[in-house]
């Protein structure tokens, strides 16, 4: 305690060591001056007083080296001393401590800013009441629809939303949870108020607010009673909403706004920080949130999974307790009601399952960017290492004159954290700046990301990272310093002693830096590898040029599908004639922009098929007659749609080739009829065409290329046979008028109908880049770090060789004194190091080549062992070492070996 | 200072906090006199031991030092006890109070009862 004060005022005190050491002196003389009093006073004059004081008080300056002593500044002054001495050397060897502080900039800085975004997106709780006791639930399918009168076919295995009547027998049945809330995203059109647009909604049940434990920061939640038909004209709207489009109104609650056309009461604002729990699948932010509403037929349908469902675990119960008593109660419900037998509730912490999708790709950049700041320290200590031996001498004079080891020591380690504390601070900088380029070019399918800042926790992780950087590449190497013999190094005029230890490490620092970087480079490349092969996937359609907007007509103004289908063929034919545009088409979903799944029954040819029919599952469409010519789709056989197949003529629809394979068998579909279920109307299948990956070019999981699924083309202006609202409008134009059609479609829609916003107008291009944005944001990281790596390994060869070349000057300059050319000297040592290079090389593809599976999700279609991938790796490490080995070694002896020998 | 006791360790911040007790603020070179004279010349202090003892009493916060002119119109520092320098006094009385009883009863001969 009073140790720690004596210290501060120690500190307090050297911060104005200079007026001190004055007051001191003066203090001193006034001394020596009383004395000199005192003995004139005695009576002896005044040179002979002023002599005989000397004689009692001896030198002042000792006593004033005394005094400082007493104060304590000697340690503070060593330190000073030894930090300045430190620098100073930093500063006499501009290329090491450039080639040190570099090194730990790329690793300090990666590792700062890629653990800014795990933290963001994995390790900071949502921002909810208690969020470790949110869970999601789901359910899982395993066969595909069934309805009366038919059966389904098995399928795999497939996670689904929740059926709403399921829904409310959880509520009621399972007592883990206490309380459960069922919401469903959608859309609004807001009107009124300024320009129509249309924002993103939920509809949830009032349980929603509770179960997040969030309350509006103005109004009041829903109440129980607006869950139901007729008490549901009300909204809570976002902080967002609020300020942008009623100017932060003070008096927004109780405000009636206009909804798709309809009122709504206002009751309240959320507060500014809120974000849904849906957060992770949609790409913009819930604006309004509204009663849900189960219709009865919704409620007695068990095949309709339409809801999300989040739970709050009864306070006590653990998550596996809870699991087990709903997957219990799924499976009597599904004893109960045969039809949805089939259904297996599950349910996880909503915190794990909103970052399912991107956590392994997470842990391994985590890793990748761990073994590159692994491959940093090692450059760092390998650069120390060799400085070590090259102080040896210097070091053993310091011994002999008298250093305690503590001493030396000592001052290696300041000259390490000074090393580190450059390092680390340049990292720090560089790790903010990398983080906010990473938020900038993450894809919007990472949640939380965009909150991800360095914020305490980062910046101690960073300092413990410096800490222990520190410790580890500059204690050794000071260590071993400083059991160096000073006498035997002192004999040893141009060899240190240390050397040959040093020697024995160097290879091995070799072989590791080259074995870390081949496994980063290894990654790199088996994420390039992935990502070539899926932009290689064909489509099946063009995206290129092709412009695409929604505009989401709402039933109040638009009610049948006569309505809708006016409004688009007014609108194609006014953006027809718009300069630059090729062709324009319209239907209920574009490729890219959304699937549309339904079922039918298949008429069989020939005698009637025993047993009930089977339901069938085909992606719908219903298309404008220009749809084919617009998105790229070539018609294979039959015809087209074509502007004759109006309602009221023949119902006729056209099929993709995976049709006629998939569901008929392989027989040809021209000529066959489908129906929407049994004794439903006829569709005459007229035409086939091409197969297309609607949704991208791969699978969900994104392993692999996305599966061909059938699909039915119905006339746009037959939608009367199935319920597919019209939506979307395709326009292809010259690449010239690209910038042209976005303002064309929102002045002819306004035309139209002012009332009307439209969405998601983008190319379809740029939807495809969306689609695979995760898969080349993953491999421009790797690519990153794996050139750092690169950069690194090469840097560290480099240096290492032409140490080690300088070592054996001597002996090197011998051998070509006695006439050995120096061609062979230089393949020599090369082939020394070349064969250290490719042990380094075998190590780390071995590594890799056991550890690969941990990338394997990570992969498109190429295996994690994908020969090739390693064959390159290896082979270009081993070429660009050894010719980094050769441009060293090729410097460093060229030099005249009669000067060396001398 | 060949036959001087030296400054057993320790006690010299006991005596430079008794001799501000007693004479009330003092400097450097007043104490010395005051300490010489109080162990009839038996501790002669020097500079080099006097102020680093001040220095360190001073760090710990039991005696100030203010800048002042002493009885011949000298500038001298002159330094005063603390209220903590107070406490610290009273418990070094203390400690040497029984330390001395301890080493007495040592030094008296067997059986011989001190008290």
């Amino acid at each position: 305690m009073s140790g720690l004060k004596r210290w501060c005022a120690r500190l307090l005190e050297w911060r104005r060591r200079r007026e001190i050491e004055r007051d001191q002196a003066e203090e001193l003389q006034s001394h020596f001056d009383h004395l000199i009093d005192d003995h004139i006073r005695r009576g002896l004059p005044p040179a002979e007083a002023r002599r005989q004081a000397s004689l009692e008080l001896g030198g002042l300056d000792q006593a004033r080296s005394l005094a400082r002593d007493a104060r304590g500044f000697r340690p503070i002054d060593a330190l000073v001393a030894d930090t300045q001495l430190a620098c100073g050397q930093l500063r006499k060897t501009p290329a090491f401590t450039l080639a040190a502080v570099v090194t730990l900039t790329l690793g300090i800085g990666a590792n700062t800013a890629i653990f800014s975004v795990v933290d963001a997106v994995m390790l900071r709780p949502l921002p909810y009441t208690d969020p470790d006791r949110v869970v999601v639930l789901w359910e899982e399918l395993s066969t595909s629809l069934v309805g009366p009168g038919v059966v389904g076919l098995p399928i795999a295995p497939m996670r689904t939303s929740v059926a709403p009547a399921n829904y409310v027998d959880y509520q009621a049945r399972v007592r883990a949870f206490d309380s459960l809330a069922a919401f469903a995203p959608t859309g609004r059109n807001v009107t009124g108020d300024g320009t129509p647009e249309r924002v993103p909604a939920e509809e949830v049940t009032a349980s929603y607010f509770r179960v997040v434990g969030v309350s509006p920061a103005m109004g009041r939640a829903f109440l129980d009673s607006e869950n139901v038909a007729g008490n549901d004209r009300v909204a809570v709207i976002s902080h967002g909403l609020w300020q942008r489009r009623y100017g932060a109104d003070p008096a927004i609650v109780g405000r009636v706004i206009e909804l798709n056309g309809q009122p709504h009461e206002v009751v309240g604002v959320m507060p500014a920080d809120f974000a849904g729990p849906s957060t992770a699948q949609q790409l913009d932010q819930v604006s309004v949130w509204l009663p849900i509403v189960f219709e009865p037929e919704v409620l007695t349908n068990r095949q309709e999974h339409i809801v999300s469902v989040i739970g709050r675990l009864t306070p006590g119960v653990t998550l596996v307790a809870a699991q087990q008593e709903l997957a219990a109660v799924s499976q009597a419900i599904g004893r109960d009601f045969p039809e949805a037998a089939t259904t297996r509730a599950y349910a996880d912490v909503l915190r794990r399952d909103q970052v399912t999708a991107v956590r392994r790709m997470l842990m391994v950049l985590l890793a990748a960017v761990g073994l590159v700041l692994l491959l940093a320290c090692v450059n760092v200590a390998g650069l120390l290492m060799v400085r070590a031996v090259g102080r040896q001498r210097e070091i053993a004079i310091r011994y002999a004159l008298g250093a305690s080891r503590a001493r030396v020591l000592f001052e290696q380690l300041v000259q390490s954290l000074v090393l580190a504390g450059l390092g680390g601070a340049s990292g720090l900088v560089f790790g903010v700046w990398i983080t906010r380029v990473l938020v900038r070019l993450a894809p919007a399918t990472i949640p939380h990301i965009q909150t991800a800042a360095p914020d305490l926790r980062v910046v101690t992780f960073t300092a413990v990272m410096i800490v222990i950087t520190a410790l580890a590449f500059g204690l050794w190497p000071a260590w071993q310093a400083s059991r160096t013999d000073p006498i035997d190094t002192l004999k040893a005029h141009d060899r240190p002693a240390a050397g040959g230890w040093v020697l024995k490490r160097r290879s091995g620092l070799l072989i590791a830096e080259v074995a870390v970087s081949t496994i980063v480079l290894v990654g790199a490349a088996l994420m390039i590898k992935s990502l070539v092969t899926l932009n290689r996937v064909d489509l099946g359609f063009d995206p290129t040029n092709v412009v695409a907007a929604s505009v989401v007509l709402p039933p109040a103004q638009y009610p049948t599908p006569a309505a809708r289908l006016i409004f688009f063929e007014a609108l194609e034919t006014r953006l027809r004639q718009e300069p630059g545009v090729r062709t324009v088409a319209f239907g209920n979903r574009l490729p890219l922009r959304g699937d549309w799944i339904s079922g039918m029954v298949i008429d069989p040819v020939g005698a009637p098929v025993e047993g009930p029919p089977v339901m069938r599952e085909a992606g719908f469409q219903a298309v404008s007659p220009s749809y084919f010519e617009t998105v790229g789709i070539a018609v294979r056989a039959g015809r087209g749609l074509l502007p004759g197949d109006v309602a009221g003529s023949e119902a006729i629809a056209v099929v993709n080739e995976t049709f006629g394979r998939a569901l008929l068998g392989g027989e040809h579909p021209i000529g066959r009829v489908v129906r929407r279920g049994p004794g439903m109307p006829a569709i005459t299948i007229v035409g086939l065409v091409g197969d297309i990956r609607r949704t991208g070019r791969a699978d969900e999981a994104g392993h692999r290329a996305a599966e061909m699924v059938p699909q039915v083309y119905l006339a746009a202006a037959q939608t009367t046979l199935y319920p597919l609202p019209l939506r979307d409008i395709a326009v292809k134009v010259e690449a010239a008028a690209l910038g042209r059609v976005r303002p064309a479609i929102e002045r002819i829609v306004a035309d139209l109908d002012p009332n009307q916003p439209i969405t998601a107008a983008r190319t379809l291009e740029a939807t495809l880049a969306l689609g695979s944005a995760n898969k080349r944001f993953q491999t421009a990281l790797f690519m990153i770090f794996g050139g750092v790596a690169f950069g690194l390994a090469l840097v560290g060869i480099y240096g290492v060789v032409a140490y080690g070349v300088s070592q054996r000057a001597a002996e090197i300059a011998l051998r070509m004194a006695l006439g050995a050319t120096r061609g062979q000297v230089l393949r020599d040592v090369v082939g020394r190091y070349a064969r250290q290079v490719s042990a380094g090389v075998a190590v780390g593809l071995t590594t890799a080549y056991l550890s690969s599976g941990v990338v394997a999700d990570l992969l498109f279609e190429i295996e994690p062992t994908e020969p090739l991938v390693y064959g390159l790796v290896g082979v270009l490490l081993v070429a660009s070492g050894t010719a980094a080995a050769g441009i060293a070694a090729n410097r460093a002896t060229r030099v005249d070996p009669m000067l060396v020998l001398k | 200072m060949s036959d001087r006791t030296d400054v057993l360790q320790g006690t010299l911040a006991l005596m430079i906090l008794k001799t501000l007790d007693s004479l009330g603020p003092q400097h450097g070179y007043g104490m010395a006199r005051r300490i010489e004279q109080v162990s009839h010349d038996a501790l002669k202090l020097n500079q080099g031991t006097l102020y680093p003892a001040l220095v360190k009493l001073e760090q710990q916060g039991w005696i100030r030092g203010k800048w002042g002119m002493s009885e011949n119109n000298r500038k001298a520092k002159f330094y005063s006890l603390t209220p903590r320098g107070q406490k610290q006094l009273v418990a070094e009385e203390d400690k040497w109070a029984r330390v001395a009883l301890v080493v007495g009863r040592f030094l008296t001969p067997a059986g011989g009862d001190p008290s």
